[in-house]
């Protein structure tokens, strides 16, 4: 195989790419101390490996990883080896810089033809996805090697082909990511991970389809399993969560209403009072007067 | 019109029937609600999402089925999950969630007061065995290892009774769920001073005592309102899951048995004699005074082939567990009944009836060079009933059994049942479609409201059409690898012992080291 590194702003080769800030190969054939220490970047970082076995810290979780397998690091994680070096083996990678949007959402760049709903799709389940390894994903490999050779040879077209593949990338991870999460096959378990995703973040205003980013499913399929699962549309099961959560709040804390509308997710104290008198009869104030007596 | 409403409070679910008085299903629905195990062996619930999640699915049957045809709805009866225990203080606020029938934090208190003379006492006298289950060593429990929770506590209700609460201001429990909560003797239907003192409390800090057929109070105002409800709509108590459920099958007589199989299944039988066990093996309920349902229950019931099916099944389209299923069905069908000698023991998750082997696990046994792919499949099925096969054959050591009824979305599929009557060699009659559970409620409501004078003249209304004849053929086949498959069952006590503690080990090891290995693709 062809070693190699082309860094941005010292390789010419990707002038083009201002995007990739870096790409390479490497057949590593002795150990050296301090040569692969734990950092953090602002890139996302792909690696893939062809040969030998890795033994890797990401993001404080360690990992083995054997020929076929891809670790994704995202902006800002950790990912070195705990020994400090590079064990025997080869592996190719990329650091590509990514966008991140005012609404903090992260989505591939401009120079991406992916459009822009996928593109916000493809970044919400890389940044919400806890499985930073994945296995057999050979075809990583392959556009990897497509890529150095499209930078190398220059030939007509390369501008634009470099970043389809690029694309093809991710597309390609995310892809592995949600079948490696199985999210339908076993769906109480992605229904599980959901409502903890949710609890954990119940003032978000979630949309159906960001819910269905979450567990890695299409909306279309999504709506359809939460519904035969759990006998109501997510919109539904998410009023659930919440005005249970905030009858706990209303029996238990001396906060004010806006408070406990805020913290559960309503959009405003009027919102919750609708909601919550709809479906309970009471409004939050009666509510509460009514189950707490001595208060 | 009027209808009656029935609400089961269930493992994962509230389900919700609407019936007409003659019976007749008018409307249905069911609302999700999540378990948390915070903790390997917890396994919890939030009681205010179960509330709103009830009371969500319940207007929104009213409204869609209820109110719109001009039905008046005469009653509303519940039932739920035997065995959860949930604290509340002096205001009524929960202290946490609730603790539901499968957490096993208590196993500790169970080991210790299942082996011992008191243990043995207190199971004869309340009918409930000596089992994590159990409320009576969940308050223990909290008692020993959450002393400022038990501390605090006013009351220790089931997850019904704080529902009930909820609607009608009344804290109340029927003596047919309280027979589940190991605290209840089942001949004074008194609790049992001796079981409230192992769990260190008084009889007020439980909720009051009345029949199945009672009356739970009045709706509260706003939920009149809120549902659209007038304030003389009957709230019946009613019983737990698995007594409605038998109740449902028509199951009244002597000489029938029931076998409900779900994810987990039990073997039930009626009569008005508490079955006495010395090897502590059954349960016995009440239903009402004069009536039991005893029985034994397993954990390893369609959730076995369900995990077998997700790690061997075919999954050409990604997205189908129920179509891998299927094709696993086809396929046994293939093979000639008894797997020609491949053997399984279904004890993945250990066992409750008939063993009672917490550390009991899985075992293929009998395997030789010509099995197959598919004998493996058949064999799971088969020693999953197996497993149901030997509980039936203990209670028949009590009682004569001369007829089965099932139910369950497990034991309802046509290739089971058929196995079932094989094994049995029992005519079994099987209900399509069935709501055993919201069918036993109705029964109650109806018999409540006069419609039928007894619940023995109700019960006879159950209609069970679908019959399978046992082949006899079969059944030869099947008990000879029975006796097997008992003997392994026991036999294998010590090694199971073995492993499961190895494994108990191993696993904390790796816990502790933290090293996580890569998800593998499946």
């Amino acid at each position: 195989m062809n070693q190699f590194v082309l860094q941005h702003g010292r390789s010419p080769e990707l002038q083009l790419f201002p995007h990739i800030t870096e790409l390479g190969a490497k057949k590593n054939t002795s150990i050296r101390l301090n040569s692969l220490q734990e950092s953090a970047t602002d890139s996302i970082r792909i690696y893939y490996v062809i040969e030998g076995k890795f033994e890797w810290h990401i993001h404080q979780q360690q990992y083995m990883l054997y020929p076929g397998d891809v670790a994704l690091i995202l902006p800002g994680q950790k990912f070195g080896s705990e020994k400090g070096f590079l064990e025997i083996g080869s592996l190719s990678w990329i650091h590509i810089n990514i966008h991140k949007l005012e609404s903090g959402e992260m989505i591939p760049g401009r120079w991406s033809s992916l459009s822009e709903s996928e593109s916000l799709t493809i970044g919400k389940i890389l940044f919400l996805n806890n499985s930073l390894v994945l296995s057999k994903l050979n075809e990583a490999g392959r556009i990897l090697q497509y890529v150095q050779s499209e930078l190398f040879n220059q030939e007509i077209g390369y501008g634009t082909r470099v970043n389809n593949l690029i694309d093809e990338l991710f597309i390609t991870i995310t892809r592995q990511l949600t079948r490696q999460s199985n999210p339908a096959r076993n769906f109480p378990k992605t229904f599980m991970q959901l409502e903890q995703t949710l609890r954990q973040n119940l003032s978000h205003q979630w949309t159906v389809e960001e819910m269905a980013a979450v567990v890695g499913m299409g909306t279309t399929l999504f709506n359809e399993k939460v519904k035969s699962y759990s006998g109501f549309s997510p919109i539904n099961y998410l009023i659930n969560i919440r005005i249970s959560e905030a009858i706990k709040l209303l029996k238990k804390i001396d906060a004010s209403l806006t408070d406990i509308a805020l913290d559960t997710g309503f959009y405003s104290s009027q919102h919750f009072s609708t909601t919550f008198k709809k479906l309970t009869g009471y409004t939050p104030s009666e509510f509460r007067k009514n189950h707490l007596p001595n208060n | 019109m009027k209808c009656i409403i029935t609400i089961e409070l269930g493992t994962n679910a509230v389900r919700v029937f609407a019936f007409d008085l003659n019976g007749n299903v008018i409307g249905s629905m069911k609302g999700h609600y999540p378990t948390f195990h915070t903790e390997p062996d917890h396994s919890e619930q939030d009681p205010e999402q179960i509330f709103i999640t009830m009371l969500f699915v319940l207007k929104n049957l009213l409204n869609d089925n209820i109110h719109v045809k001009k039905y008046k709805v005469d009653c509303i009866c519940f039932s739920a999950s035997m065995h959860s225990v949930l604290a509340i203080d002096k205001n009524g606020v929960p202290l946490g969630n609730a603790i539901t029938w499968a957490d096993n934090r208590a196993k500790k208190e169970a080991q210790e007061l299942k082996n011992s003379p008191a243990g043995k006492k207190l199971y004869t006298a309340t009918g409930t065995p000596i089992h994590p289950m159990s409320p009576l060593l969940k308050i223990a429990w909290l008692k020993n290892n959450d002393p400022e929770r038990f501390k605090q506590t006013n009351k220790f209700l089931s997850i019904k009774s704080y529902i009930i609460q909820q609607l009608t201001g009344e804290y109340l429990i029927d003596y047919s769920l309280a027979s589940a909560t190991g605290l209840l003797n089942i001949r004074t239907l008194k609790w049992e001073n001796d079981a409230l003192e192992f769990a260190g409390i008084t009889a007020d800090r439980l909720p009051g005592l009345v029949p199945v057929f009672a009356s739970a109070g009045t709706l509260r105002k706003a939920y009149q309102n809120s549902l659209g409800l007038p304030a003389d709509t009957k709230i019946i108590v009613g019983s737990s899951d698995g007594c409605m459920a038998t109740l449902g099958a028509g199951i009244w007589d002597e000489g029938k048995a029931t076998i409900t199989i779900e994810d987990s299944g039990a073997v039930r039988v009626v009569g008005n004699k508490v079955l006495q066990d010395e090897k502590q093996r059954f349960f016995n309920y009440l239903l009402t005074e004069d009536c039991y349902v005893s029985g034994g229950p397993t954990n390893n019931g369609g959730i076995i082939f369900e995990w077998f099916a997700r790690q061997f099944g075919d999954f050409k389209n990604p997205f189908d567990l129920e179509h891998s299923m299927e094709e696993l069905f086809s396929e046994a069908s293939k093979v000639p009944v008894g797997s020609d000698g491949l053997l399984f023991l279904p004890y993945l998750l250990g066992e409750r009836a008939p063993i009672w082997n917490a550390n009991a696990r899985g075992v293929y046994f009998g395997l030789n060079i010509k099995h197959e792919r598919q004998h493996f499949i058949r064999a799971a099925i088969e020693g999953i009933l197996y497993e149901v096969y030997s509980i039936g054959k203990i209670l028949e050591e009590h009682r004569t059994i001369s007829s089965l009824s099932i139910n369950g979305s497990f034991a309802s599929i046509p290739f089971c049942t058929q196995i079932i009557a094989d094994m049995f060699n029992k005519p079994v009659s099987l209900r399509q479609n069935s709501h055993s559970v919201g069918l036993g409620s109705f029964l109650i409501s109806a018999t409540e409201l006069g419609i039928f004078k007894s619940l023995d003249e109700a019960a006879q209304t159950v209609e069970l059409p679908d019959n399978y004849t046992p082949q006899a053929q079969n059944h030869a086949v099947y008990s000879g690898y029975f006796s097997i498959f008992e003997r392994l069952s026991t036999k294998l006590f010590d090694e199971f012992e073995a492993i499961a503690t190895l494994q108990q080990k191993n696993a904390s090891d790796q816990n502790s080291s933290k090293v996580y290995s890569k998800i593998k693709l499946t």
